[in-house]
């Protein structure tokens, strides 16, 4: 094949006649491979004078070499291990965190090389962007070969067929002409491609889908690349926060986070308007190993695909996306938003709103972060947890015991200061308290809220009071889009088509050869008794030599011979049927 | 009727004949080395030259060409009938086993009213049934009673483990879990597992069987009575081929799921990033074998290399919370 190394490395040695003053360590290995025996008849070991387009000649040809790719391959599947092991920032960003938090010395050397973005480090893209080179340059010259492959005529048969894989050897009485006939029939039916160099020998060749499918798969991996460079560029997600009886209108400013590809217009996104009517949920309620364990999550909705458009009921739930102006909203995630209101020493309120916490773990005990900043003399901030089932004692801290809401309360604590030091934004989940400190009781202990729907706190001195309305839910929905998905889909099925043809399809070579036998040998070869008979005739027999080739293991082939041996034997049982 | 309990005790009646299975096998294998006399006779059949027309890949490496050895199972190599007999008894056990393993799976599915993969328990036995039934299917067509024990062995060993250490009640899905494409997948995934197992346990043996052809030991094994190296890892490499048609697949199903369940056909969780792992490491196997110049032998270590990224795939990220990523469903 044309993409065998050693022929790569053979054309190397013959190009390198050049001027023998070059004498860079280049040469020198072109000296040493010389030596190997490669061409040990040469006077002088001519060093490959290279120059600069001769190197880059060379390094093109190593790249695009088989082995190259097969280390490249090797070495993407290493690389693409410690992102599995170590916690990755386009999963989630809070556990890199944490994790740097508890590994201070060995985390900034992993940062520094990337470990916690490995699929968007310099080195993993380095390799994949060689293979992704080596590739293309490793398609277009064996798509070349194989074109002209595909009209060529199979190459003339070998002096010695018996040395073949396969081989078969008869003598029979038809005449040269009609054995050869014979079995060009055989191979025709089998769809074999036939030539004849001259007029005792017959060449054939089948199985050129091999190669095509090779190319179709190579050629579709490429196909898959670009559909993910595609939605890398044109695609976009967005993610809301909504609570049961909110509404949401799709505009760059109204998610909560959005990441749109480097090509992507914000002013252009589909203004549907989406509102969260009630979100279903089902936790297994059975003692045992599942207890616990979420069962159903089903968001019914409300859709209208612009405002004022026509709104109709939708359902999303996991694995079920709805689909609207070319993007699709998916329900990834769930949990509660306790409603909370915050009066002054007044009674009049300062702050009600249903405040999404967001679940830690499997029971959903959920981290919120509440700020009043209209609050006086100081601003206030409530920071703690929501529990939909609290376990009672608080021995362990605040805990939850099931996801679902049987036992909801919510366990803050109080803070007073500038909820925003220097005017900087923040995040609605944490509280930045450089600038504020505790609220403490009359006994100088700090104020902690614990509160069951219903129920109000007075905060310690004059400040107010905080109630614990009641809770609803919220979904997390995922707006995403992503235009290249169907390219990558038809290139990955092209794929596995060219896969299965290129792995199952035998490349075959086919040889007949016919001599005539040497008087008297025929007899000893092929003692059956119609030969005999025609022998004794004075007919002149032929010796058919037949010798089959294949790339690799290859059952069929043996039976292909046979087939050639029975057909000139067909042929003759027909003859004799006749005469 | 109660199906999950049927399920229970056909899967405990399967390990029972799997034991059995497994015993037939060693005892087969210890009636099946060549005595001296075949190993002379042997050694007599000239490995055929060939001749490279067809140059390139695929062609044999030179020290795969003298594959004559003193007791190459060559042509002359005569099981004897006592060892034929009982690789029978063997192979029926394990017929009988497997079919056993299968209708427990089957039956645990039809219990729960889903595909039977939603745990950790369900998922090794149903990986255990693959490999059983794909070895039943294949076994006898092309004469495998040497693999048996190699085979039937690791499937009482995942059983094993499964029942004392994996179990869990049978129960319902993750909402995540409940798409037609996670039975596609699933059930791909298990049938490519299958494959690499089989050619995994072969590959094994094609190294065993390389090395002793090459320094032969002073009286013949076991070992010497299987099909010559070569042919040991044209065998694996046809079965490695299978596995990577199916994993492959199963890469492309789990992509289509993940964009329904997830939003995105590919993220980087831990188990993409294993299945991807698994992906280019057979690919580069297959680049292995096809390179002219590339010892036969070292492909088939990348082989392995490939079999140990699917355990861990199965395992440790399945298991370990390091791993833990959106597919971590093992119900542990
Ligand atoms: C993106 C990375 C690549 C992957 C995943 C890959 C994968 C594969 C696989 C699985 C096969 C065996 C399937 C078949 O024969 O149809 C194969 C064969 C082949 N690949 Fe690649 N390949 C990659 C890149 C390359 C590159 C860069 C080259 C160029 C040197 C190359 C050249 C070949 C050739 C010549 C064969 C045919 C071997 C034969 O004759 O059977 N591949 N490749």
């Amino acid at each position: 094949m044309s993409t065998d190394t050693n022929a790569a490395t053979e054309k190397d040695s013959k190009g390198s006649k050049g001027s023998k003053d070059s004498k860079d360590s280049k040469g020198a290995r072109g000296t040493e491979r010389a030596r190997k025996g490669m061409r040990p008849d040469r006077q002088e070991p001519t060093l490959p004078a290279l120059g600069t387009v001769g190197m880059l000649r060379w390094g093109w040809r190593q790249l695009t070499s088989m082995r190259t790719a097969l280390f490249l391959l090797l070495l993407l599947s290493i690389a693409a291990v410690p992102g599995s092991i170590f916690p990755q920032r386009n999963i989630d960003a809070g556990r890199v965190a944490d994790y740097i938090a508890q590994n201070p010395t060995s985390s900034p050397w992993l940062d520094r090389f990337g470990f916690f973005d490995v699929y968007a480090s310099p080195w993993f893209s380095a390799i994949y962007l060689l293979l992704f080179i080596s590739l293309v340059g490793c398609i277009v010259p064996r798509t070349k070969v194989h074109l002209s492959a595909l009209r060529s005529t199979p190459p003339r048969a070998p002096a010695r067929l018996q040395r073949l894989d396969e081989h078969a050897e008869l003598t029979t009485t038809l005449s040269p002409e009609e054995a050869l006939a014979a079995a060009r029939q055989v191979l025709r039916r089998k769809r074999f491609r036939l030539h004849s160099h001259d007029a005792t020998s017959l060449s054939a060749e089948s199985g050129y889908l091999r190669e095509t499918g090779n190319l179709l798969f190579h050629l579709a991996l490429t196909g898959i690349i670009i559909g993910m460079a595609v939605g890398h560029l044109l695609g976009w997600r967005g993610d809301i926060i909504l609570a049961e009886g909110d509404r949401f209108a799709s505009s760059a400013g109204t998610y909560n986070t959005i990441s749109p590809g480097p090509w992507v217009d914000t002013e252009s996104l589909p203004p549907f308007v989406l509102s969260l009517d009630k979100l279903h949920v089902e936790f297994n309620e059975t003692p045992g190993r599942s207890f616990g364990t979420p069962r159903l999550f089903d968001a019914q909705t409300t859709l209208q695909s612009a405002p004022g458009a026509p709104a109709s009921s939708e359902n999303v739930s996991v694995n079920h996306p709805i689909t609207v102006g070319g993007a699709d909203i998916f329900l990834l995630g769930n949990g509660y938003t306790p409603v909370i209101t915050v009066r002054d020493a007044k009674g009049s309120v300062l702050y009600r709103e249903a405040t999404p916490f967001l679940p830690q773990d499997g029971n959903y005990r959920s981290v919120g972060v509440i700020k009043v900043p209209s609050a006086s003399p100081s601003q206030l901030g409530f920071t703690g947890f929501f529990l939909p089932t609290a376990e009672p004692t608080f021995t362990n801290g605040p805990v939850s015991i099931f996801p679902d809401t049987k036992n909801p309360e919510v366990a803050l604590s109080v803070w007073e200061g500038n909820l925003f030091p220097g005017g900087a934004p923040q995040s609605v989940y944490t509280l930045n308290t450089d600038e504020m400190k505790q609220v403490t009781k009359a006994d100088g202990s700090p104020a902690l809220v614990r509160l069951k729907p219903g129920q109000t706190y007075q905060l310690p001195g004059d400040r107010g009071s905080i109630t614990f309305d009641g809770v609803k839910r919220f979904a997390g929905l995922s707006v995403r889009t992503d235009p290249g998905a169907p390219i990558s889909l038809v290139s990955a099925v092209l794929a596995t088509l060219g896969l299965i043809l290129g792995l199952t399809i035998k490349r075959r070579r086919v040889f007949v050869r016919v001599r005539p036998a040497a008087p008297g040998l025929a007899a000893g070869v092929e003692p059956g008794a119609a030969d005999g008979a025609d022998d004794a005739d004075g007919r002149p027999t032929t010796v058919v030599t037949i010798g089959g080739l294949s790339k690799d293991s290859d059952s069929g082939l043996a039976a292909i011979v046979t087939a050639i041996s029975t057909g000139v034997h067909d042929r003759l049982a027909e003859r004799t049927d006749r005469s | 009727m109660n199906l999950a309990a049927n399920a229970n005790t056909a899967l405990y009646a399967s390990m029972i004949v799997y034991t059995l299975a497994m015993l037939a096998f060693t005892w087969h294998l210890a009636a099946r080395a060549p005595k001296v006399a075949d190993s002379r006779a042997a050694a007599d059949v000239v490995a055929n030259e060939r001749e490279d027309v067809l140059v390139g890949a695929g062609a044999p490496t030179p020290a795969e060409r003298r594959s004559a050895t003193p007791y190459a199972a060559g042509p002359d190599f005569e099981e004897s009938l006592k060892s034929r007999q009982r690789g029978s008894i063997a192979l029926m056990l394990t017929y009988l086993a497997s079919a056993l393993l299968v209708a427990s799976v089957l039956m645990r599915g039809l219990a729960v009213g889903r595909p039977p993969w939603g745990n950790m328990f369900e998922f090794a036995t149903a990986a255990a049934a693959a490999v059983g039934a794909t070895y039943s299917l294949l076994a006898r067509r092309n004469t495998w009673q040497w693999l048996g024990v190699f085979i039937v062995t690791p499937i009482l060993l995942v059983l094993g483990l499964a029942l004392t250490v994996l179990y869990t009640e049978a129960g319902e899905l993750m909402p995540a879990l409940k798409s037609y494409w996670l039975g596609i997948h699933v059930s791909v995934a298990f049938l490519a597992v299958a494959f690499f197992t089989l050619a995994f346990a072969v590959g094994l043996l094609y190294l065993v069987r390389v090395r002793r052809e090459e320094r032969p030991p002073a009286k013949p094994g076991f070992i010497e009575s299987l099909p010559p190296s070569q042919s040991l890892e044209r065998t694996a490499y046809s079965l490695n081929m299978v596995g990577f048609i199916l994993w492959t697949f199963t890469l492309i199903a789990g992509a289509i799921w993940a964009k329904q369940a997830w939003g995105a056909y590919w993220q980087w969780d831990p188990k993409e990033v294993w299945t991807f792992v698994i992906w280019t490491v057979y690919a580069a196997y297959m680049h292995g074998r096809a390179t002219a110049g590339v010892d036969h032998r070292k492909s088939m270590y990348i082989a392995l290399a490939g079999y140990v990224a699917v355990l861990i795939n199965f395992t440790l990220v399945n298991l370990v919370s390091t791993f833990v990523g959106m597919h971590n469903y093992s119900g542990m």
